[in-house]
């Protein structure tokens, strides 16, 4: 595990809740400008992780480091500010504010003053190609729309980390090769460490350099997409089954949307 | 790359509609209506000036506030403190600094301090409160209208106990009860636009995410705290200016809830319906007013009993929250073009996301 280069990772991290381990002992590092992959079955405490790594949830013990500095403890916004910015599974957009508001808000959150913020919100919007959304009430948003305009929040004034919870769920075949494509963007122009969170695996073997996989709050399996495409230890957590089927997983969920 | 149109000059038609329009009541109450019929006018305007306070703070954060009665009972004491006469403070309030008991200022200097003065104690007492949140910060602010009531009640030698404090120059005339209800849209206006107000109103939708948007949500209520507090503290200056005395008692649950009332009868997320709200329950106040004294049908006087007035206020209350729970203006801003407008942005999003899900 390399330590030094820039890199936001979680060292030895575990959490408890209530007596249950959450995550025990989990180490994962998340380089700029890379794609990296958190994949495992529901309840593996992927979402906890996040959580440490954003400032919501507080270590247990181990440390979690942004580019060297020790970040435990530090509140969500402070880290926010210090480049860390992530998405929700469920969205979260700000409901009564239109789009470009949306977006707006991390800009001033940020400290750039309203017209500054609204410009840069423009930009975003274009960037992502969702400019005629900017007027729109986020409540009244399209599920797969809000996707977007969630990621454009975030990535508001260029953070240096970006972790997507779930940004696919629901989404269909082609809607999902659409955020792959942004997603690579983000990576690619933007030199952004993101850290990929999918149920689905496909988007994920294809766009990950290097994917963890947790179970039951432990990284049972770190490596290429190859290497996890090959590895039993993965098939038997997600699938209890034959090889082959982590692949048709994919056609399945392309069905069912 | 243009630069978008101003924030301010995308909004700035709602204050001026709203100020023009209360210039014209304000007109037309000074020239055409009775003595008392003018001292409801500055009443109501001086309500204005409260609810528009409370809007600050509950519309922006969506926190409700039960304590925000207490700055306008700090406001007017302070008014009464630095206003009333030398001679008749040695007399009443012989507790008072020597140096306060020796000062007396003009109004128009005296109401700006009380409202320092509110803003100042919010500022400290914020701090803590705005830590917590939902039911909890309501229950502390609910708390706070105790405290502060309790301490005017009992510290007798300063504030005169329960009893009144009398001899407050009475100033007060519709032009300047509108003048200060001007001030107080303004202010509130001019918040609300800010940058806190917008990042205040993200993390009122959604606090976890406004968080994660680099928002200092403890910060941003604090600053909606102090300046609600300033607004409704000059509210209570002019209050005691306007009855020329103060007691405790005024600053308390009546006056507490019949303001969240109108706040809620207007639609609480906006500086319109701040307004509309009061103006709409002060005109049934004035109604039942007369109802209660009596109509003379026939030789026969005809009268609800006392009390109606806030039966009525509380029934209408709950109606509005079951059928109109955004308030009459639906929490939406008073501007010639937006009306329409908006309705017609609302309505097609809503049905492609109804297309998804099907």
């Amino acid at each position: 595990m390399t330590s030094q280069g820039l890199e936001l990772v979680a060292r030895d991290v575990s959490v408890q809740f209530e007596g249950l381990k959450a995550l025990s002992d989990v180490t994962l590092a998340v380089p700029r400008g890379r794609i990296t992959g958190l994949i495992g079955p529901n309840g593996a405490g992927k979402t906890t992780l996040i959580n440490v790594l954003t400032g919501f949830q507080p270590v247990g013990t181990g440390t979690v480091e942004l580019e060297g500095n020790a970040i435990g403890g530090i509140a969500p916004h402070k880290l926010r500010r210090m480049g860390v910015a992530r998405t929700f599974q469920s969205g979260r957009l700000f409901r009564d504010l239109p789009v470009i508001d949306n977006l707006e808000v991390t800009g001033v959150g940020l400290g750039q003053s309203r017209r500054d913020a609204i410009t840069e919100a423009r930009q975003v919007l274009a960037w992502l190609g969702i400019s005629p959304l900017a007027a729109t009430i986020a409540g009244a948003l399209p599920y797969t729309d809000e996707r977007r305009v969630a990621i454009g929040r975030a990535i508001m004034c260029t953070p240096r980390y970006l972790l997507l919870d779930e940004p696919a769920a629901g989404m269909s075949e082609h809607e999902s090769h659409d955020l792959a494509v942004i997603i690579k963007r983000i990576a690619g122009e933007l030199g952004v460490g993101v850290l990929l969170i999918e149920h689905n695996i496909g988007l994920v073997l294809e766009l990950c350099e290097r994917i963890f996989v947790l179970d039951s709050g432990e990284i049972i399996e770190v490596g290429a997409p190859d290497q996890i495409r090959r590895s039993d230890a993965v098939r038997h957590a997600y699938m209890g089954t034959q090889r082959d089927e982590i692949i048709p997983a994919l056609a399945e969920q392309a069905a069912a949307s | 790359m243009s630069r978008p149109p101003s924030v301010i000059r995308q909004t700035i038609v709602t204050p001026i509609i709203l100020i023009v329009v209360l210039l014209a009541m304000a007109a037309l109450s000074y020239q055409f209506g009775s003595r008392a019929f003018n001292r409801t006018a500055i009443e109501m305007f001086i309500n204005i000036m409260v609810v528009v306070g409370l809007y600050a703070f509950v519309g922006n954060s969506g926190l409700l506030s039960f304590g925000h009665i207490s700055f306008m009972c700090l406001g007017a004491y302070m008014t009464a403190w630095l206003t009333i006469p030398p001679v008749m403070k040695s007399i009443t309030l012989k507790g008072l600094p020597a140096w306060l008991l020796h000062t007396q200022l003009p109004m128009w200097v005296a109401t700006p301090i009380s409202g320092v003065f509110a803003a100042l104690f919010a500022l400290i007492v914020g701090r803590i409160i705005m830590r917590l949140s939902g039911i909890a910060a309501s229950i502390a602010t609910f708390g706070l209208l105790g405290v502060v009531n309790n301490v005017y009640s009992n510290w007798d030698s300063v504030t005169g106990g329960q009893g009144s404090i009398v001899g407050i120059p009475p100033t007060m005339n519709v032009w300047i009860g509108w003048l200060g209800a001007a001030v107080a849209i303004v202010t509130a206006y001019l918040y609300s636009i800010s940058r806190s107000g917008l990042a205040l109103r993200a993390a009122r939708d959604e606090e976890v995410a406004a968080r994660a948007s680099g928002v200092d949500i403890v910060r941003e209520r604090l600053v909606a705290f102090v300046v609600s507090a300033f607004i409704i503290g000059l509210a209570g200056a002019f209050y005691a200016h306007f009855l020329s005395i103060v007691n405790p008692g005024s600053f308390y649950l009546r006056t507490t809830f019949i303001t969240l009332s109108m706040l809620v009868v207007g639609g609480m997320y906006s500086l319109s319906g701040a307004v509309a709200g009061v103006v709409a329950i002060s005109v049934l106040i004035e109604l039942f007013r007369d109802l209660e004294k009596g109509v003379s049908v026939g030789g026969l006087t005809v009268g609800l009993p006392n009390g109606a007035q806030e039966i009525a206020i509380g029934i209408i209350t709950i109606v509005i929250l079951i059928y109109l729970p955004s308030g009459l203006t639906r929490n939406r801003e008073f501007s010639w073009r937006n009306w329409p407008l908006q309705r017609r942005r609302l309505v097609p999003p809503v049905q492609t996301a109804l297309k998804e899900t099907n």
